[in-house]
């Protein structure tokens, strides 16, 4: 048997599309609230988990792969396998303020729940920098003078304009990725290439 | 007053009946070793930090306790055997009679962050074989190592070969503005196996990073090649001995094993394995169970040369891998 632990989140929908595009997962209903689903006849168990504990089960090995945000597998850096990203969804970790970035010299409070790529996008920076960690409504932050910048994901711009906040600079793209437990790869190396190469074909990653 | 019963994080007290089985493992694959002509070298928990620093990797620095001594000498909790084997053979090679065979036992004590959920101390044993340049010393050395994961797991088992240096070649020349960071970047993502930025680098190097082997040998440039056909032909001989096990190889796993110095990303910033290299799971877990390699190259940086090769193998995921197939 082997499991699949499917993101929550907003990865979701992207994930599921893509996996039927390539004629996979046709048969799974997660329209219950059940948080594992075995799919019959084909020796697999789909794991429903939060984003944020997803690459957590997959390092361990308890799901053998799974979907997950490179905004969240960037943050945790575990030791996993990432062979492929999916072309939709796509958004960009982003730096955001109501202005420009701040001069050179300046202390600079920044906002974000990605404390761990914040550090590394200040690294280098000429800033004196805090980094205030948040669980949510991260565009507050800056607009509300709890932090002069935030880091965050932006996918159309929309709320950040309807908030007359600017995306100053663009970080990173974000993709959703297909991560695979390092000692799993070696175990079904067949059913998972086949997998991917299903994925491939269907032109839905990259 | 009451007095806790708590551990600091990442220890662990084994009591009774996990106490009796811990020490049943580590009897029966001593005295595997013992019968294979191996002797014990009982080493120190506690050393100096200075003769290390030229051999840690960031990582491993990373790891290792550190203190200062009362005296201000730095000093280091052990954390891995096979560095301090190296170093207090080292000045002493020239008086002993090779080859050399010795196993150890014992606990190495790691930092590892709290999310990881793995333990601080690590009771290991190995075995390290010295003085045998060919391809004995690798043959004679897996067996052994299969010989011991076999004794205490059946089934299940799953060993991972390659060699460092195998995809130098084409790494460096996929390299095209700046060799150094094109170099290091594409081993990253073939070690991830990230299929499209090493297709559009590197075609030749998809094959190994889906099956782990090129399309041909040869792909790889001609020593790593003929690397490959020797591995192959060793592999195909232990498989032979352990039909039970199942014996891949895959170069993508071993891809930041580079040996060119255009592929180190920083002065020891490297593994001491610069020959075969390997890994072996267990059941579902999923850390290895134990691994190993040629380091010929740990004692020249220590100012001896003696070709060595060697394994350890963690007991307790040993333990675990075992129990957690007996409750599946």
């Amino acid at each position: 048997m082997i499991r699949l632990a499917l993101p929550k989140g907003r990865n979701l929908d992207v994930a599921l599309a893509a996996f039927r595009a390539a004629g996979l997962l046709t048969g799974l209903d997660l329209g219950s609230r059940s948080l594992r689903v075995q799919l019959p006849g084909e020796g697999i168990e789909v794991l429903s988990l939060k984003d944020w504990d997803l690459p957590l089960y997959v390092e361990h090995g308890v799901a053998d792969f799974g979907i997950v945000g490179s905004d969240v597998l960037a943050e945790v850096d575990g030791d996993l396998l990432v062979p492929v990203r999916l072309r939709e969804g796509r958004s960009r970790m982003s730096l955001i303020g109501r202005a420009a970035l701040p001069p050179a010299g300046s202390q600079v409070r920044l906002a974000t729940k990605y404390p761990n790529t914040a550090r590394r996008v200040l690294a280098g920076r000429p800033w004196g920098a805090e980094i205030v960690e948040l669980s949510g409504s991260i565009e507050l932050a800056p607009l509300l003078d709890l932090a002069e910048l935030a880091l965050d994901i932006v996918q159309t711009g929309r709320t950040l304009a309807e908030n007359h906040l600017v995306e100053i600079e663009t970080v990173a793209e974000v993709a959703a990725c297909l991560v695979v437990n390092r000692a799993s790869f070696q175990r079904h190396r067949a059913l998972l290439n086949e997998w991917i190469g299903r994925l491939e074909a269907a032109e839905v990653v990259e | 007053m009451k007095i806790s019963a708590a551990l600091p994080l990442g220890v662990a007290a084994l009591l009774f009946e996990s106490a009796r089985r811990r020490r049943e493992v580590e009897g029966r694959l001593v005295a595997l070793f013992e019968r294979a002509g191996y002797a014990e070298a009982i080493l120190p928990i506690l050393d100096y930090l200075e003769p290390y620093e030229a051999l840690l990797t960031t990582a491993s620095r990373s790891e290792l306790y550190r203190f200062i001594d009362r005296d201000g000498e730095q000093l280091a909790l052990r954390a891995d055997f096979t560095p301090m084997l190296a170093r207090l053979l080292a000045p002493r090679l020239s008086a002993l009679e090779l080859p050399l065979r010795l196993f150890y036992r014992g606990d190495v004590i790691r930092y590892e962050e709290e999310r990881a959920g793995r333990q601080r101390e690590l009771f290991q044993v190995g075995a390290e074989l010295l003085g045998i340049p060919d391809e004995s010393a690798e043959r004679e050395i897996l067996l052994l190592f299969l010989e011991a994961l076999t004794r205490e797991d059946g089934c299940g088992l799953q060993v991972v070969l390659g060699f460092a240096g195998a995809l130098d070649h084409l790494l460096l020349e996929a390299a095209t503005d700046d060799p150094r960071g094109d170099s290091l970047s594409l081993a990253a993502a073939v070690a991830r196996r990230e299929r499209g930025p090493v297709r559009r680098a590197c075609p030749r190097l998809s094959a190994v990073v889906e099956s782990g082997l090129p399309d041909r040998p040869e792909d790889l440039g001609p020593v790593a090649a003929d690397g490959l056909r020797r591995l192959l032909a060793l592999r195909d001989e232990l498989a032979a001995a352990f039909p039970a096990v199942r014996l891949t190889i895959d170069l993508a796993e071993f891809a930041r094993h580079g040996l060119d110095p255009r592929l180190t990303p920083a002065a020891g910033d490297r593994s001491y394995y610069d020959g075969v290299v390997f890994r072996a799971f267990a059941g579902v877990a999923a850390l290895p169970v134990g691994g190993g390699g040629r380091y010929d190259s740990l004692f020249r940086r220590l100012g001896a040369e003696v070709p060595a090769v060697g394994f350890s193998l963690s007991v307790e995921r040993l333990m675990d891998a075992a129990a957690r197939k007996g409750a599946a």
